[in-house]
């Protein structure tokens, strides 16, 4: 009898056991806990040594706080070396600049979203975002065995996706240059370094369009390169419209209906192997080839890239290279405005002689 | 009190019914009641590079009948075709994209998506056709950009390029392919192009290789600049700077895969009709066929023949082509095919190389067997896609 209410009770246990199987309903374990470990955006900032100058930038601003509450934001900061480019050696040299267009130049480089790598459609060219100066970011990046290039707005991202405690950030190698409400046009000619490209694209009909929609791409010679090559303003004041082809002479400095940033060049060259790129000159042979990576092989830490410009007579063999050119300068590449780009040329595509017209 | 047995008996049958209460999940089968078959490319093959970067990356998802929000922005839809990519130039008998590979890319749809597909209809493997209720539907293709996230999951400015939005009517039981197609070349003008095939209507016999060719290039292709189309890439041959709106296809059967294969007698060059460009009207082209053993002497259970198409304009002679055997550049004049696997020391010259139309395989007790298919070459600007539809065949006997 004993052994039976045993057996009974074994019945009973197995049936409670399923029983206790069924009830159990187990939740996903969740803890919202905040890491305590990451700063939040100006402190992380203020904290990194190459980013003191960026640091003092924002500081300068006043716009720190603001970036130490916000929620969601991405903090594309140049490192020192950037500012040094442009001239800012230390946080004093930021006194010498307006500080309206200081403050500009930080809200462009601060976006009050949160944006990864993953975020950004890989292999997408000109992603645009919306920084806080309201200005459009374009972005491109490119994947090759694992490695992401990752450029904003022609500046390579050296480190990408670092954690902040409200958001993420990238440390640019160059400070992105943009001027907003101003046209190619604008931009040329509020700097008289360019006047002579200016004169010479006024005298063969190029200047007015400049001021429309566009988008152009200027490849702009300052006027040392000019003066250079015997092509002064009183030089090209004297030269006859009518027995120069306008569209070699001073056409090749304008690409019509194209906006490149230098990086775009890599980007394309890793993506799908198109490194160069080969732009006819109107109503002409002669065509532009451009390519463009990095130049200073000797210091595997610069990553500075810069274009060349190849003048062909022909772009099928056989031709002749008139001019070889480069664009290096890395403060003066990627000027970007509202309809276009002005990419500095160190030196010039086309002499006067090359562009008689023969009849 | 109860006996102790039917006691027992009960307390069996709670824990076995705690048991069935448990173990049971309800299966759903999916049905579709009245489907029309319908298998989807994308077509756009253009390249993003420097010259066209702001153009759109030909990376599409379809919505079929989508629920719009009040901005317009698709929200939801009752099919979803997304990840679809540039088509591979071969579409094979089988469905060989589903559980193959770790990326989300489709080169068709259905392709790796998970849907009910086609069943064997009059003896034609429609598995690579998916199952859509008939009727009229309301389609959306949408370019997205290129990653891994699914598309009503991408951020909502990503969400805004359409590349068509249009409407369809699919009947009962019939088989259509739709194709994104570059309608106009200098406009860039995108459209589809939805074919209802008839292959499965049509009395095909089984000793024959059937094929059937469409010119669906954007108008103004072929005239295009050949620098600037890109044509001249290694791979496409004479193909890539297009062909002229008109021309004339020719067949030359090769009997075997060696360097001297010797052409086959009656399929020497031989015409087959013409071939217009057209990527607007939908209608079927013709069908022309070829003995599956146009070599008589292989025995009639198994061929290692292959074949060429040549592509010329009106007026050419096959005899007498004036272009040499490695010249791309032919004004669209001449272009061919070559559907074969590449044998040892075999030397591509300017002919575009697809896979054979025959499907050798082990079927009964021969290892291999060559069985005939229904072919169609489809050429769409400077590129050849060959898609083949397999019979039913006997299992190995092993």
């Amino acid at each position: 009898m004993k052994y039976k209410s045993l057996k009974k009770f074994l019945y009973l246990l197995s049936v409670l056991w399923l029983l206790a199987l069924n009830s159990c309903k187990h939740d996903d374990l969740h803890i919202d806990k905040t890491n305590e470990n990451f700063r939040a955006g100006f402190d992380f900032v203020k904290n990194n040594y190459d980013l003191s100058l960026f640091a003092a930038a924002i500081e300068k601003t006043g716009i720190g706080p603001q970036l130490n509450s916000a929620t969601q934001l991405t903090i594309l900061a140049p490192n020192n070396a950037a500012f040094n480019i442009l001239g800012i050696n230390r946080p004093g040299d930021l006194d010498k600049m307006n500080p309206d267009t200081l403050k500009f130049l930080v809200q462009r480089h601060i976006l009050d979203e949160r944006i990864m790598v993953k975020d950004i459609p890989f292999n997408g060219i000109d992603v645009r975002y919306r920084t806080m100066a309201g200005t459009e970011l374009y972005t491109s990046t490119v994947t090759r065995d694992n490695s992401n290039t990752l450029y904003f707005n022609g500046s390579l991202a050296s480190r990408k996706d670092v954690t902040l405690a409200n958001g993420t950030l990238h440390v640019l190698d160059r400070v992105m240059k943009a001027t907003t409400n101003t046209t190619v046009q604008g931009w040329l000619s509020a700097r008289p370094e360019y006047s002579i490209l200016v004169s010479g694209l006024k005298k063969f009909g190029f200047w007015d369009e400049l001021s429309t929609e566009g988008p152009y791409t200027i490849l702009a010679p300052k006027n040392q390169e000019f003066e250079a090559v015997g092509m002064t303003a009183e030089a090209i004041a004297e030269l006859n419209v009518n027995s120069y082809m306008g569209d070699r002479l001073f056409g090749c400095y304008v690409m019509r209906k194209k906006h490149f940033f230098v990086s775009d060049f890599v980007v394309f060259s890793i993506m799908n192997g198109n490194s160069f790129y080969f732009h006819p000159v109107a109503n002409d042979t002669y065509i532009l080839t451009i390519t463009a990576g990095r130049f200073n092989y000797g210091n595997v830490y610069d990553q500075s890239i810069g274009y060349n410009v190849e003048v062909r007579t022909n772009k099928n063999y056989p031709y002749d290279i008139i001019t070889s050119v480069k664009g290096h300068d890395q403060k003066a590449i990627d000027n970007l405005t509202d309809n276009g780009l002005v990419q500095d040329l160190q030196g010039i595509l086309i002499l006067p002689e090359q562009a008689v017209k023969n009849n | 009190m109860l006996p102790s047995r039917m006691k027992n008996s009960i307390f069996y049958a709670a824990i076995v019914l705690l048991w069935f209460a448990t173990g049971c999940s309800k299966v759903e089968y999916k049905k579709i009641d009245d489907p029309a078959y319908l298998r989807v490319f994308n077509n756009l093959n253009y390249k993003i590079g420097i010259d066209n970067k702001d153009e759109m990356l030909p990376f599409l998802t379809m919505l079929i009948d989508p629920e719009m929000d009040q901005n317009g922005m698709p929200v939801n839809a009752k099919i979803k075709g997304d990840f679809l990519d540039q088509r591979d130039p071969y579409a094979p008998p089988y469905p060989s994209h589903i559980g193959s590979g770790t990326s989300v890319n489709n080169p068709e749809y259905p392709g790796r998506e998970n849907v009910l597909v086609g069943p064997v209809l009059n003896g034609f493997d429609l598995s690579s056709w998916a199952q859509i209720p008939s009727g009229k539907h309301r389609v959306v293709f949408m370019f997205r950009p290129k990653n891994t996230v699914p598309f009503f999951n991408l951020d909502a400015k990503l969400k805004k390029s359409f590349l068509i939005d249009t409407t369809m009517v699919l009947d009962s039981k019939e088989v259509y392919t739709l194709h994104v197609l570059q309608k106009d070349y200098l406009t860039k003008r995108n459209g589809i192009y939805l074919r209802k095939e008839n292959f499965h209507k049509l009395p095909l016999s089984d000793s024959s290789v059937y094929v059937n060719f469409y010119n669906m290039s954007a108008k103004g292709y072929w005239q295009a600049d050949n620098d600037a189309k890109g044509g001249n890439e290694y791979g496409k041959g004479a193909m890539g700077n297009g062909i002229k709106d008109q021309m004339n296809i020719f067949v030359t059967l090769y009997k075997n895969r060696t360097v001297s294969s010797p052409k086959l007698a009656g399929y020497n060059g031989k015409y087959l009709g013409n071939l217009t460009r057209n990527a607007d009207v939908l209608e079927v082209s013709p069908y022309y066929s070829f003995p599956l053993f146009a070599d008589a002497s292989a025995g009639g259970i198994f061929t290692d023949m292959w074949q060429r198409f040549d592509f010329l304009a009106p007026g050419m002679d096959i005899r007498n082509i004036p272009y040499g055997p490695t010249v791309n550049q032919t004004d669209g004049n001449w272009a061919s095919i070559n559907c074969l696997t590449p044998y040892p020391n075999y030397t591509r010259w300017n002919e575009i190389v697809l896979p054979n139309m025959l499907v050798n395989i082990h079927s009964g007790t021969y290892n291999p067997r060559s069985f005939a298919t229904v072919n169609t070459i489809e050429i769409v600007n400077g590129n050849v896609y060959l898609s083949t539809i397999q019979r039913k065949y006997a299992p190995p006997i092993y």
